[in-house]
């Protein structure tokens, strides 16, 4: 290890070190346990570095170069913060998080099934510790980097939501974690855990954001249990402070038949990390996971994607989709593995990337390893820039250049976009990459008449 | 209308168009027809603006303005509208959202209100009248995963919407079986009038039974090498181009 990894490291630690006295459930075991364990897992692996594969193509120098200190207390949101953090006309149960921890004041709960929690983690250890017991750490398994075991090491508040056997949610589940660091550069470590049993049913909407232009680090971590026949529809909205870094590691476990559907929509933060790891531990399971990231000046965005096919007959598919614009950077790597076990398999992952700009720049790798006979799978990337005929054809018909190369970003993104199924999500992130597209557009107009 | 003098255009190093001479009055339907790879296509786009050609000498005027200064939006709010030959898709670009755009884009540059919502779904139903198609259309995205038909009717749809002063038709009979192409022509004899120009280009004399053209230009070589009425186009229905390409070549 270098001395800069080392310094790092150090820091990391540090900062573990001065979180360690505000963690409370010291009285349970198995979350010492998991927090030691962690805690040397950290010491083990150290920090990422460029010469491993997973992080080949992800900056580090400016995530490292910074010294962040646990958020120390909790900032109180105005209302007014949060009314444009959260969907309109939409009737949801609600979950806010304010640097990490549960705020129940801005939290709405009211009327939720019998049998069903969706709730803060901490309290849930503190009151009914069986789900968390049985459950953390155990679609995760041992960290494969600093990050993961800082995360499990700091395990503390966060989201659990626990469905029993056969039960629908008719309302979705939306969840805030908002960030806010305006004091100095502080990291967060919110965990979350969503276990569906048999034949239940649920829409979980999660947004991270920062209302204010402050820099933070949010390391989170989620772990999502499916058993049979469950159906998890999961959105996902990352539109973090411009100066945030964020990384979110996702773990899915799917027993047989379960369905998971993920969208993510990746438009905030200056560093930005999105992995999801899904296990298949039955058959006939399916996953559908699409995103779409949106990288200007000073961002990148990151995406893993590894689908282990380790029993037969399940599907997956993974499209995510970019649009690139002034120096911004993104980074696709999807792997699917199908197993020897696992004929039947039916697998396709796809990447495609628009640039808008000269500076812009994307690495991208979607993978297939296939050790069985007899399954369905494919890959494919794309990188292009917008095809002269289509903004010939909408100039034609009098739409400025300007907007003609709007309407066509809007137009790819659109494709993920309209997957989406909650509409006022939907129209949220229309709205919010629409924004995010109108500067840069004008800028390129200008370079190129 | 519209007066073009002595028109040259290469593209990619590659002369294309000889010299065009061509006035076009208002009300009047001119018919330019040619073997392929005579430059009737390049006549087209020239006139709508597509980039990637060089004009060596020569000039376009569109009421009295220099055409070939303008991008090509401009030339739209203007009055010059070109039925494509080929029109792309446009995926993920709904269809109300971009006739909306257009019809408001035009609107703006004549000096118009800008249409709401609802004014333009008014508007737009009784296009759609005028091609036999469905407002389920809208819906959809911009010609994707439409028939040939359905692209060359949203052709006319779009002219329809935006009542261009010129409306260029390029090979818009291609690929279309007999009934879409009434559908298409009696589309555009409804946008006949008086104030409004058309020029029809195409290789087949069938379209022109159907929009009778008040003057028929052939095109060969790239440039126009016979001008006449409507017979001369049934001149070339029966002899073919092979007799006007040897005439000239002598």
């Amino acid at each position: 290890m270098n001395t800069a990894s080392a310094e790092s490291l150090q820091r990391y630690q540090d900062s573990l070190a001065r979180l360690r006295p505000q963690l409370t459930g010291t009285e349970q075991p198995w979350l010492m346990n998991q927090r030691r364990g962690a805690v040397e897992s950290l010491a083990r692996l150290g920090v990422p570095q460029r010469r491993q594969e997973s992080w080949r193509y992800t900056s580090l120098e400016r995530l490292l170069g910074q010294g962040f200190v646990p958020a120390a207390g909790t900032i109180a949101p105005q209302d007014s913060d949060l009314e444009s953090l959260l969907l309109p006309k939409l009737d949801t149960w609600r979950l806010v998080f304010v640097n990490g921890r549960f705020a129940p004041n801005h939290s709405d709960l009211d009327g939720l099934p019998p049998g069903v929690m969706a709730t803060s983690l901490l309290q849930s250890i503190g009151s009914n510790p069986i789900v968390a017991s049985r459950w953390l750490g155990r679609a995760a398994g041992a960290p494969e980097h600093a990050f993961s075991a800082l995360n499990t090491a700091a395990i503390q508040d966060g989201l659990l939501i626990h469905l029993p056997r056969g039960l629908q949610l008719e309302r979705p589940i939306e969840v805030l974690y908002l960030t806010s660091a305006p004091g100095c550069a502080t990291v967060v470590h919110p965990r979350a855990l969503v276990l569906l049993e048999a034949g239940a049913r649920a829409t979980l909407i999660e947004r991270f954001a920062g209302h204010d232009h402050s820099l933070y680090f949010n390391n989170a971590l989620t772990e999502i249990f499916l058993e049979d026949g469950a159906e998890l529809e999961h959105q996902q909205l990352q539109q973090e402070s411009p100066a945030a870094f964020h990384l979110h590691s996702l773990f899915v476990n799917q027993n047989g038949r379960s369905r998971y559907q993920n969208t993510g929509f990746i438009l905030g933060g200056t560093w930005s990390r999105n992995e999801i790891r899904v296990d298949f531990l039955g058959t006939e399971a399916r996953a559908d996971l699409q995103g779409l990231y949106v990288t200007g000046e000073q961002q990148l965005s990151d995406v893993h994607l590894d689908i282990r096919h380790t029993h037969p007959g399940c599907t997956s598919r993974a499209d995510y989709r970019g649009l690139l614009h002034g120096k911004g950077r993104a980074v696709f790597d999807g792997r699917i593995i199908v197993n020897p076990d696992a004929h039947k398999s039916d697998a396709h992952l796809h990447n495609a990337n628009l640039l808008l700009s000269r500076n812009a720049e994307v690495d991208t790798k979607p993978q297939l390893e296939i050790y069985a006979d007899d399954v369905k799978c494919s890959h494919g990337a794309s990188v292009g820039q917008l095809d002269p005929a289509q903004l010939y054809y909408l100039r034609s018909r009098g739409i400025d250049a300007a907007q003609a190369r709007h309407m066509l970003c809007l137009g790819f993104a659109g494709e993920i976009l309209e997957r989406c199924r909650i509409e006022p999500l939907r129209e949220t992130v229309r709205t919010a990459v629409a924004a995010r597209l109108a500067q840069p557009m004008e800028t390129a107009g200008r370079v190129q008449s | 209308m519209l007066n073009i003098e002595g028109l040259q255009v290469s593209a990619d190093g590659k002369t294309i168009l000889t010299g065009i001479d061509l006035k076009v009055n208002a009300g009047e339907v001119h018919a330019i027809m040619g073997p392929n790879g005579s430059g009737k296509s390049t006549l087209a786009h020239i006139l709508a603006g597509r980039d990637g050609y060089t004009v060596d000498a020569g000039s376009v005027r569109f009421e009295g303005q220099d055409l070939l200064t303008l991008p090509a939006e401009e030339r739209a709010r203007r009055g010059l509208f070109l039925a494509m030959q080929y029109p792309v898709e446009l995926p993920g670009v709904n269809s109300m959202v971009f006739l909306k755009a257009a019809l408001n884009a035009v609107r703006s540059a004549r000096g118009e209100a800008v249409l709401d919502a609802v004014h333009f779904m008014q508007l737009v139903r009784n296009k759609l009248e005028l091609v036999q198609m469905d407002a389920e259309f809208l819906k959809r995205n911009v010609n994707e995963g439409f028939s040939g038909g359905e692209k060359k009717r949203n052709e006319i749809l779009q002219m329809a919407l935006l009542e261009p002063k010129l409306a260029i038709l390029d090979e818009t009979d291609s690929g279309l079986d007999i009934d879409a192409l009434r559908v298409v022509a009696d589309g555009v004899n409804a946008l006949r009038s008086p104030e409004r120009a058309m020029l029809v280009v195409t290789h087949y004399q069938r379209l022109l039974d159907y929009i009778r053209p008040d003057h028929v230009h052939v095109l060969a070589g790239g440039r126009i090498v016979r001008s006449g009425d409507r017979t001369l186009a049934l001149e070339l229905e029966e002899k073919g181009y092979g007799w006007l390409e040897q005439e000239v070549a002598a």
